[in-house]
């Protein structure tokens, strides 16, 4: 099996194909390495020239394919979640201190004020409007996103897992993945994302904050759950999914929450 | 005088005739004839026999078609349900989800 990790898009990335080692398998995993470059380039909120920062300066953009296409899969993401997953928490995520690449995140900014969320958000053929004020953090659909463009790339060659920071999706074969220490699901196809508080945290005045915002309140969650694993279809789907069911949602989807307690939930078909 | 009249007559005359012949040939009368030769209209009625019965044909081979392609996809259902995509094992894991 050929495994190749590297960092990008704020997080570590892992190409596993399950073929033999050769130079064209290889090639097609630097492929798959540039395509993430590429999308975060485009997706990317920290990158002041990114297709993303963009839209968000202007309000309204023509934007490219993955772009619109991420928007699309996010805007329905929301209507799915009934609003526990929503793009539009990028100032409140900000104003929690999330304001640069986390890696960078030493001295925390932003009021720690709670930000409105749910603002309108349009996808007309290529262009793209956001309401007055809205901004979009496309942060965990990107990865699952990328996760699962990625692996289209790889399940050329063979048997795949692409793994973008926890978004991750196979195809084909047969992937054991640990979603605990004592817990490890197999995949043979679709995707499993986590969202959760136990990283991507810190303190502001002396209070910790963490990345997963309600979109209700505008502040970081407040919830019993330490962090949701959820299967899926795509990563995309998965992540929306995870993040929902880290808020509370009663879903009908394979999931584990981990809570504070320490107690370990198995609910949906693993259950 | 009187002969160049003649000959005018003679010219529209012979256009008449050529146009008339023309008309009744153009018309086809023997067509009518041929189509009710019964040889003609045996074959006629075996030809519209032919079609209904190719037309049964492929409505008969549509219908197995999509029974057959509903039965494809309700093995592939089962085959899906009897192995799940996703499912809790006890071996080494190759890499792990986290928060993200």
């Amino acid at each position: 099996m050929l495994r190749h990790a590297f960092r990008a898009m704020g997080t570590e990335v892992e190409l596993l194909l399950d073929v033999q080692r050769d130079a064209a398998a290889w090639d097609v995993l630097r492929r798959g390495e540039a395509e993430v470059e590429r999308l975060e380039q485009l997706l990317s909120r920290f990158r002041e020239d990114s297709e993303l920062s963009e839209l968000n300066r202007r309000g309204a953009l023509r934007c490219g394919p993955d772009v619109v296409r991420v928007v699309e899969l996010a805007v329905r993401a929301r209507e799915r979640t009934g609003g526990l997953f929503d793009p539009t928490v990028h100032d409140a995520v900000v104003a929690a201190g999330y304001d640069r690449s986390f890696e960078l995140l030493r001295n925390v900014a932003g009021d720690g004020l709670p930000r409105r969320c749910g603002g309108d958000v349009v996808v007309d053929g290529e262009v793209v409007s956001l309401g007055e004020g809205v901004r979009l953090d496309l942060g965990g659909i990107a990865k699952g996103y990328t996760a699962d463009r990625v692996a289209e790339m790889l399940a050329t060659a063979g048997p795949c897992l692409v793994n973008v920071g926890g978004d991750l999706t196979v195809r084909s074969g047969r992937w054991p993945v640990a979603v605990t220490d004592d817990l490890t699901l197999e995949l043979t196809a679709g995707a499993l994302a986590t969202t959760g508080r136990d990283r991507r945290r810190w303190r502001r005045a002396g209070v910790e904050a963490h990345h997963v915002i309600d979109p209700a309140t505008g502040l970081p969650a407040a919830t019993d759950v330490v962090r949701a694993t959820v299967f899926a279809d795509t990563a995309a789907d998965a992540e929306a999914l995870a993040t929902a069911a880290f808020l509370g949602a009663e879903l009908d989807v394979p999931r584990v929450l981990v809570l504070a307690d320490g107690r370990t939930i198995v609910a949906g078909a693993l259950a | 005088m009187t002969s160049v009249v003649g000959r005018v007559y003679v010219v529209a005359g012979t256009l008449l005739a050529f146009f008339v012949l023309w008309a009744g040939i153009a018309a086809r009368p023997w067509a009518a004839a041929a189509a009710s030769d019964p040889r003609v209209a045996a074959l006629d009625r075996r030809e519209a026999r032919i079609r209904r019965d190719a037309a049964a044909a492929q409505a008969a081979a549509a219908e197995r078609w999509a029974a057959y392609r509903k039965k494809v996809a309700a093995r592939a259902a089962a085959t899906a349900a009897a192995q799940p995509r996703v499912r809790i094992v006890t071996i080494p894991a190759v890499t792990s989800t986290r928060t993200s």
